[in-house]
C-alpha cells in the first residue's frame, strides 16, 4: 500500500490538493481537498442586487462571465423579470464564444500535454508529420513547413535548456504512447490554439463591451446598444467583423481541436475504461430562445448511475425539483454546522480543522443532488441532449463514436469528459453564429429592444440563476430583501465535481473517478493528473501571488 | 510604440487586487497617449496571452510573494523572468504570467521589454479595499509608471481635477 499527495495538482485556478492510496499499480481511495477558503460571498451582502453581477465576475480566475450570467439570472427569477429576444442573442453568444475559448484552452493548454509528449516530437518527421495531419484535417496550417518550423523553435528552447512552461512535464513517461509525428502535430497546434482562443475572447469583448469582466448587462438584458447605422454602437460594421472572428474560431475547433481530440482519443482508448466516477449527471437547459425562458437549444436532465431509464428532464430554469432537492453538506469541510443547507438557507461559517482524512479536509462544501453526488461539465450535457433526442447532437455524438470505435456509455470515463467537451465546443462554435443570423434577423423585423427596464422593488424575494456553464452546471442562490442582498450562494460546477465526502460517506466526482485508476510510476502520478485535468478543475479562488523566492509549488510526496 | 499596463490579481481578495487597483488609479488620475493601453487583466493567465503580444512594451503589475514586509516594492526585467534567474514557478498557477511570457517567446511574440513590478501583500482575505500599506503604494507605483512612459517620450499628464 503506498500514498500520493500531490499538492497542489497543476495547470488549475486555485489549490487543489488529490491523496490517493495505492495497492500495486491501482488507486484504491482519494480524497480531494480544496486548499483555500471562499469565502467570497459574504462580500455581496448588503449590497445592491443589481450590482452583484459585476462583483461575482471576480469569483473565479477565468469564468468570469458565467458568473455574471448566473447572477443577473438570479435576479430576474427573484423578480419574474421577462428578457428581450435581442438580449438573449447577444448573451447567448457571449457564452457560446466563451465556451469556444474556455474549450480550446482547457484542451490544448490545461490537459494535452498529461498525453503529448512535447520532448518526444523532437524526434519527428516533419514531412510525415504533415500526411497523417493532412489524413486527418484539411486545414491549411498543417504543413511540412509548419511542422519544421515548430520543430526547429522547440530544438533551440532545449539546446538552450529553457523548456520553460514545459519544464514540468513527464516527458518520458511509459505512460506517454503518441508517436513522435503525433506528438509534433499535437505541439504545433498547441502553439496555434492561442491565436484561436483570442479571436473568440474578441468576440466576447466586442458584445460585452470588455473581455475579461463584460460590462454590458442589466437586470432584463443587455446595455448593447443596437443600432445598425451608428458606429459607436453594435452596428453592421461590428456584426460583420463578428462573424469573421466566430467563423475563424469556429473552423479551428471543426478542423484542429476536434479531429486532435479524435486522434489522441484512438491513441488511449484504454482511457475509456477508466475514471467514470460519480455516474449521477445534472446539466441545466441552456441558450434560451423566448424572452420568457421556455424555449432552449441545448436540453437539461438528471441521469443516474448511468442509466438511461433514469433520466428526467429539466425542461426550464423554474424547474421545482431542481430548485428543491439541491443542498450543501460540510460534514467533511472546514466549515460550521451539521446540517445539509438549501443554498438559499447556505451559510459560509469557516472552521479549519487541518487535513483529517476520517474527518474535515476540504474547503469545498458537497453539493448533493436528492442527497446524491452528481457529476456536471459536458458529458452530462450532452447526455441529457442526447437522451432528450436533440438531433444536432446525436448526430455529433454518434459520428464522434462511430469515428473513434466507442460507444455512448464510453462517455463516462477520464477520456470521455475530454470528447464530450469536444462536442460541445463544436456546438457552441456552431450556435454562436446560428444567434448571430438570429439577431439581425430580429432587428431587421424592426424589434430593437434589448433590455426591459428593472427596478429592485423593496420586498422580500428569492431567486435562483442557473447557467450551464463550460465546467457545467452553474447556480447562483439570492435572497433580496428590502433591495438589498441578504444571502447569496454561489454553487459552481468545480464544487459539484471536487466536492469532498459528505456526511453518508459517499465520495465527490473527483474522488470517486480516481478508483481504479492505474499508476504506472508512484512518483510521477501522471495517469491521476490525467483523470483529474478532463474535468478542468477549476477551484475559484484565483489567489495568484506570484512567489520569486522559489518555493516548493508542486509537491508530489509518495509515502 | 504600443506599451500594455498589465494589472494583474483578484479585486475581491483585498491585497491580491493590487494591480487591478494600480490601473484603476492610472485611469482616473492620468491623461494617456493612444499607445498606452491599461488593461485589467484579473486573474485569466493564459487566457489573455494575445494581449501581451499586442504590445511591445509590458509593466506587469502584481503582488508578490516574497520575504519582507506588506508594501515592499519589488522589480523584476524580461531577463530575470525569462532566463532563469527567478526560479521558473513564479505562480502557484501551472500557468501564470511567466508562463505566459515564456509561451510568446516560443512563438515568436515576446515583447522585448517587460517589467514587473510587485508588491508584497498584508492580506488575502476577501475584501475589495487594500489594506493602508499597499493602499499607499498605488500612487507611487503608478507615478513610477508615468515617469518611465515619460522617459520613453511619450505625453503623460495629471489630470488636473483629480490633483490629490
Amino acid at each position: 500500500m503506498a500514498r500520493i499527495t500531490l499538492d497542489p495538482i497543476t495547470r488549475i485556478e486555485g489549490h487543489l490538493r488529490i491523496d490517493v492510496e495505492i495497492n500495486g499499480d491501482r488507486v484504491i481511495d482519494a480524497w480531494a481537498s480544496a486548499q483555500m477558503w471562499r469565502g467570497i460571498e459574504t462580500i455581496l451582502k448588503g449590497r445592491p442586487p443589481e450590482d452583484a453581477w459585476s462583483f461575482t465576475q471576480r469569483f473565479c480566475g477565468v469564468c468570469t462571465t458565467v458568473h455574471a450570467i448566473a447572477s443577473i439570472r438570479s435576479v430576474e427569477h427573484a423578480l419574474n423579470v421577462e428578457v428581450p429576444l435581442n438580449a438573449q442573442y447577444i448573451r447567448n453568444m457571449m457564452i457560446a464564444q466563451h465556451s469556444v475559448q474556455d474549450h480550446i484552452v482547457h484542451f490544448y493548454h490545461l490537459s494535452a500535454l498529461d498525453w503529448v509528449d512535447i520532448v518526444s516530437a523532437l524526434k519527428a518527421d516533419p514531412k510525415k508529420t504533415a500526411q497523417i495531419a493532412q489524413s486527418i484535417s484539411e486545414w491549411p496550417g498543417n504543413s511540412e513547413k509548419e511542422f519544421k518550423a515548430v520543430q526547429e523553435k522547440l530544438k533551440s528552447f532545449v539546446s538552450t535548456g529553457r523548456l520553460g512552461i514545459f519544464a514540468s512535464g513527464y516527458w518520458g513517461h511509459p505512460a506517454m504512447k503518441l508517436p513522435p509525428e503525433v506528438n509534433l502535430m499535437a505541439t504545433a497546434h498547441y502553439l496555434t490554439a492561442l491565436d484561436y482562443q483570442r479571436k473568440a475572447s474578441q468576440a466576447v469583448a466586442i458584445l460585452g463591451g470588455k473581455n475579461p469582466h463584460i460590462q454590458n448587462l442589466v437586470v432584463g438584458g443587455v446595455a448593447t446598444a443596437l443600432n445598425t447605422e451608428n458606429v459607436a454602437t453594435i452596428n453592421m460594421e461590428r456584426l460583420a467583423f463578428l462573424r469573421t472572428l466566430m467563423e475563424e474560431s469556429r473552423a479551428f475547433v471543426q478542423n484542429v481541436y476536434y479531429p486532435d481530440v479524435v486522434a489522441i482519443a484512438s491513441a488511449y482508448k484504454e482511457w475509456f475504461g477508466y475514471g467514470a466516477g460519480v455516474t449521477n449527471y445534472l446539466a441545466v437547459p441552456e441558450f434560451p430562445e423566448d424572452t420568457k425562458g421556455t424555449q432552449f437549444a441545448l436540453n437539461g436532465g438528471v441521469l443516474f448511475d448511468a442509466n438511461p431509464a433514469t433520466f428526467r428532464v429539466i425542461k426550464d430554469h423554474r424547474d421545482e425539483y431542481l430548485i428543491k432537492n439541491i443542498n450543501e453538506n460540510v460534514d467533511r469541510a472546514w466549515y460550521r454546522g451539521e446540517e445539509s443547507l438549501h443554498p438559499w438557507e447556505g451559510e459560509t461559517k469557516p472552521a479549519y480543522s487541518d487535513f483529517q482524512e476520517n474527518g474535515k479536509y476540504s474547503w469545498c462544501k458537497a453539493p448533493r443532488l436528492e442527497g446524491k453526488p452528481v457529476q456536471v461539465g459536458p458529458p452530462a450535457q450532452i447526455l441529457a441532449s442526447y437522451l432528450s433526442g436533440n438531433e444536432k447532437v446525436k448526430k455529433l455524438v454518434d459520428g464522434t463514436c462511430k469515428q473513434v470505435g466507442i460507444g455512448l456509455k464510453d462517455l463516462h470515463s477520464t477520456m470521455g469528459r475530454l470528447a464530450a467537451r469536444a462536442i460541445r465546443a463544436h456546438l457552441m462554435a456552431d450556435l454562436s453564429l446560428e444567434y448571430l443570423d438570429k439577431l439581425i434577423a430580429n432587428v431587421a423585423k424592426g424589434d430593437t429592444d434589448y433590455a426591459n427596464h428593472t427596478e429592485i422593488p423593496v420586498g422580500d424575494y428569492r431567486g435562483v440563476g442557473f447557467h450551464e456553464a463550460p465546467r457545467g452546471t452553474l447556480s447562483h442562490w439570492l435572497v433580496i430583501k428590502d433591495k438589498k442582498i441578504h444571502n447569496y450562494q454561489a454553487v459552481v460546477p468545480s464544487t459539484w465535481n471536487a466536492s469532498p465526502r459528505d456526511g453518508k460517506g459517499q465520495l465527490g466526482p473527483y474522488e470517486a473517478s480516481l478508483k481504479g485508476n492505474p499508476v504506472a510510476q508512484h512518483d510521477k502520478p501522471l495517469e491521476v493528473l490525467r483523470t483529474i485535468h478532463s474535468f478542468d478543475p477549476c477551484i475559484a479562488c484565483a489567489v495568484h501571488a506570484i512567489d520569486p523566492e522559489g518555493k516548493e509549488i508542486t509537491r508530489v510526496k509518495a509515502l | 510604440m504600443r506599451t500594455l499596463i498589465f494589472g494583474a490579481g483578484n479585486l475581491l481578495l483585498s491585497d491580491e487586487g493590487f494591480g487591478v487597483h494600480a490601473i484603476r488609479y492610472l485611469e482616473e488620475h492620468y491623461d494617456l497617449p493612444e499607445e498606452v493601453e491599461l488593461f485589467d487583466g484579473g486573474t485569466l493567465g493564459i487566457m489573455v496571452t494575445h494581449k501581451l503580444e499586442e504590445a511591445e512594451r509590458i509593466y506587469v503589475l502584481d503582488v508578490v510573494d516574497a520575504a519582507g514586509e506588506p508594501g515592499k516594492l519589488y522589480r523584476f526585467e524580461k531577463e530575470e523572468i525569462m532566463l532563469d534567474r527567478l526560479p521558473l514557478k513564479m505562480s502557484p498557477h501551472q500557468i501564470g504570467i511567466q508562463e505566459v511570457l515564456f509561451l510568446t517567446e516560443m512563438r515568436g511574440t515576446c515583447p522585448e521589454r517587460v517589467s514587473l513590478i510587485g508588491v508584497i501583500p498584508g492580506s488575502l482575505e476577501a475584501g475589495c479595499e487594500l489594506t493602508p500599506p499597499l493602499q499607499g503604494r498605488v500612487a507611487q507605483v503608478a507615478e513610477m509608471v508615468a515617469d518611465e512612459l515619460r522617459a520613453d517620450g511619450l505625453e503623460v499628464r495629471r489630470k488636473a481635477h483629480n490633483g490629490d
